[in-house]
């Protein structure tokens, strides 16, 4: 349960991280991290806190991995289906009229929300007229996703009635293969997507994307590096596109926010209106 | 006791005992009332609607980060589990489902426990699984304040069973006397 790592200890665990990973975890939300540490000592089997704090720093443990069991998977596929039906029918039709238009996927953890993107598009026709870029600080994660994802099938059984609420009809398992208990997706629904391990939290991102979906990774965040994030987000998008966030999450606590015009209020899609 | 907020948790069967509830407390109720009941994940409208007929209390599913306020009821949002972080505020998660639950009522327990320690009153009611157990052993180790419905008064007991086993309850009551409990609270 996560009132059994204590606050000190917790600190300890960030700092540690910081120092030998490069990770600055300070402005993650609290009870969050304590929720993620306790899994890290479950998974690395490390019951006694102090020694662990002492692995992470005399760097015992893979980077990549440790990482990887950090992340939060986040989503599943079509999470919200009323959102992917948004996107496909208010938002994807008027970027893919002119091209070179970029969407980006700023803080993908499992993957489910890049399948979903690129079956809605391969199936609206849409694929060849868009740029897609996705960041996720994990290249073990990038791997994984880039060779199907393998998901649990008991989470498929989510996403394939996510699908057939976004769809109306048809069947999600035209797009991915069974092996054993995962699902492996198909992977040319992949081809020509742009992967970087960049961590919006810490590093600067490129200009000029009309589509930012970013959906419950401010969730994670408190509130300066939320407002930090905010900025960063809508400095990126052009004047007129849009951020999409997650249906419970709001850029209300944010100053920066307020450059942004919120114009759908149930799936939480922002509209840049200057510079 | 000068209590800062009431939390309380519930799954099938609970759906009645919380509309008596919240019917019967006043418009400005002095606490904030915290609800986390198990839904349906995939239905996002409909159950604020469905609670707020009979409550004179405003009630609302919280947005990430939104202040915690006196005299108002939160309701944790589908799909999301709902914490109470430091600061007074909600923080959401999407993390895994636990107790197969997302709300789960054992993380939105132990997160209020963590911050308002004895100030708090946590109450379980009617439901079909152990979910809120720990919670409310949560509550209890931090020094607030536990009832739990009295389980011959709810339709499904294996909820307040698993709670009653888990740690020692301050008070087993049925729905009546949660209601003046929780009336008497109101400064």
């Amino acid at each position: 349960m996560i009132n059994n790592l204590g606050i000190v200890d917790t600190k300890k665990i960030i700092a540690a991280i910081h120092e030998s990973f490069g990770l600055d975890l300070k402005d993650y939300n609290l009870t969050t991290l304590k929720k993620r540490f306790s899994h890290l000592l479950f998974y690395f089997n490390a019951p006694i806190i102090d020694d662990f704090i002492l692995d992470i720093k005399s760097n015992n443990f893979n980077k990549d991995e440790f990482i990887d069991q950090l992340m939060i998977d986040s989503t599943e596929l079509f999470r919200d289906p009323s959102f992917w039906r948004e996107l496909r029918e208010n938002y994807l039709p008027d970027i893919t009229s002119t091209v070179g238009s970029k969407i980006w996927l700023a803080g993908v953890s499992s993957g489910e929300e890049i399948y979903s993107l690129m079956i809605l598009l391969r199936e609206s026709g849409l694929r060849d007229k868009i740029r897609v870029e996705v960041s996720c600080p994990s290249t073990k994660r990038i791997e994984r996703i880039r060779n199907g994802g393998f998901y649990d099938m008991k989470k498929m059984e989510v996403g394939d009635a996510n699908y057939v609420r976004f769809a109306g009809d048809g069947d999600l398992k035209k797009h991915y293969t069974v092996e054993g208990t995962k699902a492996i997706m198909d992977t040319t629904l992949l081809n020509g997507v742009e992967f970087n391990t960049m961590n919006v939290s810490q590093e600067n991102p490129s200009k000029g994307y009309r589509i930012i979906v970013f959906r419950n990774i401010l969730i994670q965040y408190n509130l300066p590096l939320y407002e930090k994030v905010v900025r960063k987000l809508t400095q990126n998008i052009t004047v007129g596109g849009h951020l999409m966030i997650g249906n419970k999450e709001t850029l209300e606590h944010s100053e920066v926010g307020k450059r942004m015009q919120l114009v759908n209020d149930i799936e939480k899609i922002y509209r840049k209106r200057f510079d | 006791m000068d209590y800062k907020a009431v939390i309380i948790g519930g799954s099938a069967g609970s759906f009645q005992v919380i509309t008596k509830i919240i019917a019967s407390l006043p418009e400005n109720y002095s606490l904030p009332v915290i609800l986390c009941l198990h839904r349906l994940k995939h239905v996002r409208s409909g159950f604020v609607e469905a609670l707020s007929i009979k409550s004179k209390m405003p009630i609302l599913e919280p947005n990430d980060k939104d202040p915690i306020k006196a005299g108002k009821i939160y309701l944790a949002p589908a799909n999301y589990h709902m914490y109470v972080e430091l600061g007074n505020r909600f923080t959401l998660s999407t993390e895994d489902v636990v107790n197969h639950s997302r709300p789960s009522i054992d993380l939105s327990f132990s997160s209020a426990s963590y911050n308002y320690k004895r100030k708090l009153v946590g109450i379980i009611l009617s439901g079909a699984n152990k979910d809120g157990a720990l919670g409310l052993k949560a509550v209890n180790d931090s020094g607030g304040l536990t009832i739990v419905q009295d389980p011959s008064d709810c339709q499904v007991p294996t909820m307040t069973q698993a709670a009653i086993s888990a740690t020692e309850v301050d008070h087993v009551y049925n729905t009546r006397k949660i209601i003046e409990f929780l009336l008497n609270l109101d400064s």
